[in-house]
């Protein structure tokens, strides 16, 4: 028993030693055990991952423009049908690109809001549905297939031809829509 | 990865079967068709001496071209030669999707231009669009819509 409070004070002291002597030292957690930090929360999303939110970002508000002008112009039947395809074409755009995004847990779950914006990729914003015309589809293609093209850089090979078919796609829709 | 050589050389066998395949269909198509298919044949042209520059910039030696190609079926009418058209850019745009997945950037950035070239002239001759164009990803999730019909 006469040994047991020398121990104590022993551990006592290293306890408290050892956080001074890390701080003397110039030494920070992340310094003294290699590898992530459990600490330091979530680390940063990978380029290819914010690439992808942010097509997917603009691919989104491309369906949601083919909707709207769906939707403003049901009586011109033959020109619905056509659109509904090309919208059919985007949401198909859209899984494939949803597809490929593995986000760490925590990160699939944020509001739109919270995606980087999609800069030029997305469509132009504009006025209400009743103005939504011909052109303006054929703008945003036009502006999408751009996007997607100046993406095609940084991204692995796989994403590229991924990226390089939708353009294509885009672009052909501008045919179409007699561009 | 493939390389950029291979690539080219690979885009370059699509433009030169397009070339040949543009002179068949041309023969079977009048007035403002017809024209359209000129325009092809001379984009493909161009599409072509480009894609041999680049190989020779390369150290490498451009393919020739065959004498004669294999058409997929019988071209006698219009019908059939706006097929062949449409056809033969698919096969162009299929072609250029490896030269998007090479290192190089400019190379990756031409690939991409010419599949949207290719795409467009195939919406223009099929009248439809694809969701993929080049490639196959829709095996197993084919929609009904996913081919689009123009409006007339």
């Amino acid at each position: 028993m006469p040994d047991i409070v020398p121990r104590r004070r022993i551990l006592l002291a290293s306890a408290t030693a050892l956080p001074l002597l890390l701080v003397a030292a110039g030494c920070r957690s992340q310094d003294v055990f290699a590898g992530p930090d459990p600490l330091a929360g979530p680390p940063p999303l990978g380029h290819d991952v914010l690439t992808l939110q942010a097509v997917i970002a603009a691919e989104e508000k491309m369906v949601e423009l083919y909707q709207t002008a769906v939707v403003a112009d049901p009586q011109a039947l033959v020109r619905t049908r056509m659109l509904r395809s090309l919208l059919a074409q985007h949401e198909q755009h859209l899984a494939q690109l949803r597809a490929r995004l593995v986000e760490p847990p925590g990160q699939a779950s944020a509001s739109p809001t919270a995606r980087p914006a999609a800069s030029t990729a997305g469509p132009p914003s504009g006025p209400g549905p009743a103005s939504t015309d011909l052109a303006r589809l054929r703008a945003a293609e036009r502006a999408s297939a751009a996007s997607l093209v100046r993406r095609l850089a940084t991204v692995p090979p796989a994403l590229a031809q991924l990226f390089a078919s939708i353009a294509a796609s885009d672009a052909s829709h501008v045919t179409v829509l007699g561009g | 990865m493939t390389t950029s050589v291979a690539a080219l050389q690979a885009a370059l066998a699509a433009e030169d079967a397009a070339i040949f395949g543009y002179g068949v269909a041309g023969a079977h198509l009048t007035g403002s068709s017809q024209a359209a298919a000129m325009r092809g044949w001379t984009g493909h042209h161009e599409a072509r001496d480009a894609l041999a520059a680049m190989i020779s910039r390369l150290g490498a030696t451009p393919t020739a071209a065959q004498a004669s190609y294999q058409l997929p079926f019988p071209v006698h009418d219009a019908a059939s030669a706006r097929a062949l058209a449409a056809r033969l850019e698919d096969g162009v745009t299929r072609a250029y999707l490896g030269l998007v997945a090479v290192r190089d950037q400019q190379l990756r950035h031409f690939g991409a231009m010419a599949m949207q070239g290719a795409a467009q002239r195939a919406a223009f001759w099929r009248g439809s669009t694809e969701a993929f164009p080049g490639l196959n990803l829709l095996a197993r999730s084919v929609s009904p819509l996913g081919r689009t019909r123009a409006a007339p």
